[in-house]
């Protein structure tokens, strides 16, 4: 068994080569690390004060202010300055009360905003939040980020990846050849599925030393791993799955299309916006979404149930494959 | 080798493919399977080679039925040859025969190279991608694929497919030299000169069922008219004239000055393939 597989990993490993499959990962990899290094960090840091005050108080009533405040000297020149910076806030000062004056947005956003103001024009004073994780804001976004293009990388490169591989074994029809060849026929699924596990944990563990640090990384990776690891093996059976079912590569980006946008538009938006699904938590996606992103922020999922269902449904999707390559293996030429 | 016994085998509640095939297929004998496109021919192949599962009757190979072999020690023994050469198109015919052959133990193995040498393989493309092989080349190195494994029983679906007329012979001669080795062969052929000089037997399959099985010289003997064609020259005009076999016993019953030739109006395996099953085998 175990020459039997050597020999299908060798083939898979040349198949991956000769498709340049290690080189655009490597290149995802180094276009991520730039973007995260020089893009993402420094334009996070740019809009960090996003929400900048505006304080016209003509009668000087507040006089011990937050210096993040920008004192104006008219109503127009409020006006003018909130028309300018439409996520600023304006606070205009009228018989010694503050009236918050906003440029339209939604409704939660517009209530942070002018709770933000007010906090600035009593400084120390007040109602101080509980802060929990002891991240730097750039770590914070460095983490959320690589999670976010991880994820990107497994689901959409990586799918397609096994795809581009087995169509082309299917086109050239060698999957037939191994109906006849005195192996074990689930070595042919495990194999590749092994592969691309083998390269999605490396790709994780480079991502995550490029752009968390190696310092961080340490206590993150093994975590992260588990996860990597759980998301690799849905998404590479769900492409073999898929290929072994549809008849071209034609078909097959309908229907990447569908499942990228699927698994991954509702995750990001629910996970990362204030948008909120109800529905959310039926989406098998978002479960491992947030099983990453939290195994980023060091706070791994510990729930069993969690990895109970995430082994029956690796099972399931093995069962399923495995049918359905030996339907494959069974087609005319 | 091989004992099918009232083989049946449908690919839904309405497409019966097999009705109930009966032959058997002697130690070191090539069987010749012939039929047009859709008779069951593939079909039964399929199932013999066990891939294809579900079907009803018994099919025994090696003595024992299908139903119960040991999947791996089964493919040890036999060969396959497909009617396409489906090969890895980015590796070369000695890495594919290398992976392909890696799968068997290795006392079992010829040399890839010894058997690509006897199919008349160019040298100078051994270790060139198949991408950049003609489909004569292509075939060898499935033909090398398959024998690679010395097998004891192989299956060939349109063997000389794709390739020319010296190579059809050179296979044919290759066949020949596997069953010298005591190699028991399986042939699914449209081509009638490929049964006819390869086949000790041969069995017509149409719409599922076996409608003639016999060797392919008593077949053309059963079927034959005896007839005899025999074109002369007579007071400077070229004649011809029919006769039947036995009215030559007491030599050319008719004046003649000079024979040009004398021809047996034996029917084609074709011309008996469309008397029994009522169509052309392509």
């Amino acid at each position: 068994m175990w020459k039997s597989l050597s020999s299908l990993f060798k083939k898979d490993c040349r198949m991956m080569a000769s498709g340049k499959f290690f080189l655009v990962a490597l290149g995802s990899l180094l276009l991520y690390t730039l973007f995260i290094h020089f893009g993402y960090v420094n334009f996070m840091e740019d809009n960090a004060d996003i929400y900048n005050v505006y304080l016209y108080d003509p009668a000087g009533t507040y006089t011990q202010t937050s210096p993040l405040i920008h004192p104006v000297a008219s109503a127009e020149e409020l006006n003018g300055a909130l028309a300018g910076d439409t996520g600023g806030v304006g606070i205009c000062v009228k018989d010694g009360n503050p009236d918050i004056v906003l440029y339209a947005g939604t409704e939660k956003v517009d209530r942070h905003r002018a709770d933000y103001a007010l906090s600035l024009l009593h400084p120390g004073s007040g109602y101080q939040p509980e802060t929990v994780g002891d991240n730097t804001p750039e770590m914070k976004q460095r983490r959320e980020i690589t999670c976010e293009l991880l994820f990107i990388e497994i689901v959409a490169v990586g799918f397609l990846g096994i795809a581009s591989v087995l169509f082309k074994e299917k086109q050239m029809g060698v999957i037939r050849v191994h109906s006849i060849m005195p192996l074990k026929k689930s070595l042919f699924v495990f194999s590749k599925v092994f592969l691309f596990l083998v390269t999605d944990l490396a790709f994780a563990v480079l991502m995550t030393l490029f752009n968390v640090g190696a310092k961080e990384a340490g206590g993150v990776l093994p975590a992260v791993l588990i996860q990597t690891g759980i998301l690799s093996l849905i998404m590479a059976l769900t492409g073999f799955g898929c290929t072994m079912l549809l008849k071209d590569f034609k078909q097959f980006s309908l229907v990447y299309l569908v499942i990228a946008l699927f698994a991954a538009t509702p995750v990001f938006l629910s996970a990362n916006t204030a948008i909120k699904m109800d529905w959310i938590d039926c989406h098998p996606f978002y479960h491992v979404y947030m099983g990453l992103k939290n195994a980023f922020f060091g706070t791994p999922v510990t729930n069993p149930v969690y990895y109970i269902c995430v082994v029956c449904v690796i099972i399931l999707l093995f069962g399923i494959v495995e049918a359905a390559f030996r339907k494959e293996m069974g087609k005319e030429g | 080798m091989i004992e099918v016994k009232n083989l049946t085998f449908s690919y839904g509640k309405d497409r019966q493919a097999l009705h109930g095939l009966n032959f058997t297929v002697e130690d070191g004998e090539i069987f010749g399977f012939l039929g047009p496109n859709g008779s069951g021919k593939s079909t039964t192949q399929k199932i013999l080679t066990d891939i294809l599962k579900g079907h009803g009757g018994e099919a025994l190979l090696f003595g024992k039925d299908l139903r119960e072999v040991h999947t791996q020690e089964f493919f040890r023994k036999i060969g396959v040859l497909f009617e396409f050469p489906y090969l890895y198109a980015n590796l070369s015919a000695l890495d594919n025969l290398h992976y392909f052959s890696s799968f068997y133990p290795k006392e079992q193995l010829r040399d890839a190279e010894e058997v690509l040498e006897e199919l008349e393989f160019k040298k100078d493309f051994l270790r060139k991608p198949v991408s950049s092989y003609s489909k004569g080349m292509r075939q060898r190195v499935s033909m090398a694929r398959a024998l690679i494994s010395n097998p004891k029983l192989l299956f060939l679906d349109e063997p000389t497919s794709g390739l020319d007329p010296a190579g059809a012979v050179l296979f044919r001669r290759m066949i020949e030299n596997e069953r010298r080795k005591g190699t028991t062969v399986f042939v699914t052929t449209h081509n009638m000169l490929d049964a006819d000089l390869l086949c000790d037997r041969v069995a017509f399959i149409s719409n599922g069922n076996i409608v003639a099985l016999d060797t392919p010289r008593n077949l053309k003997e059963k079927n034959s008219s005896h007839s005899i064609a025999v074109h002369y020259l007579y007071q400077g005009r070229r004649e011809e004239r029919m006769m039947e076999a036995p009215e030559l016993k007491s030599g050319i019953p008719f004046p003649y000055d000079e024979l040009l030739s004398v021809h047996s109006q034996e029917p084609t395996l074709e011309d008996i393939f469309i008397q029994y099953a009522g169509r052309r085998l392509s």
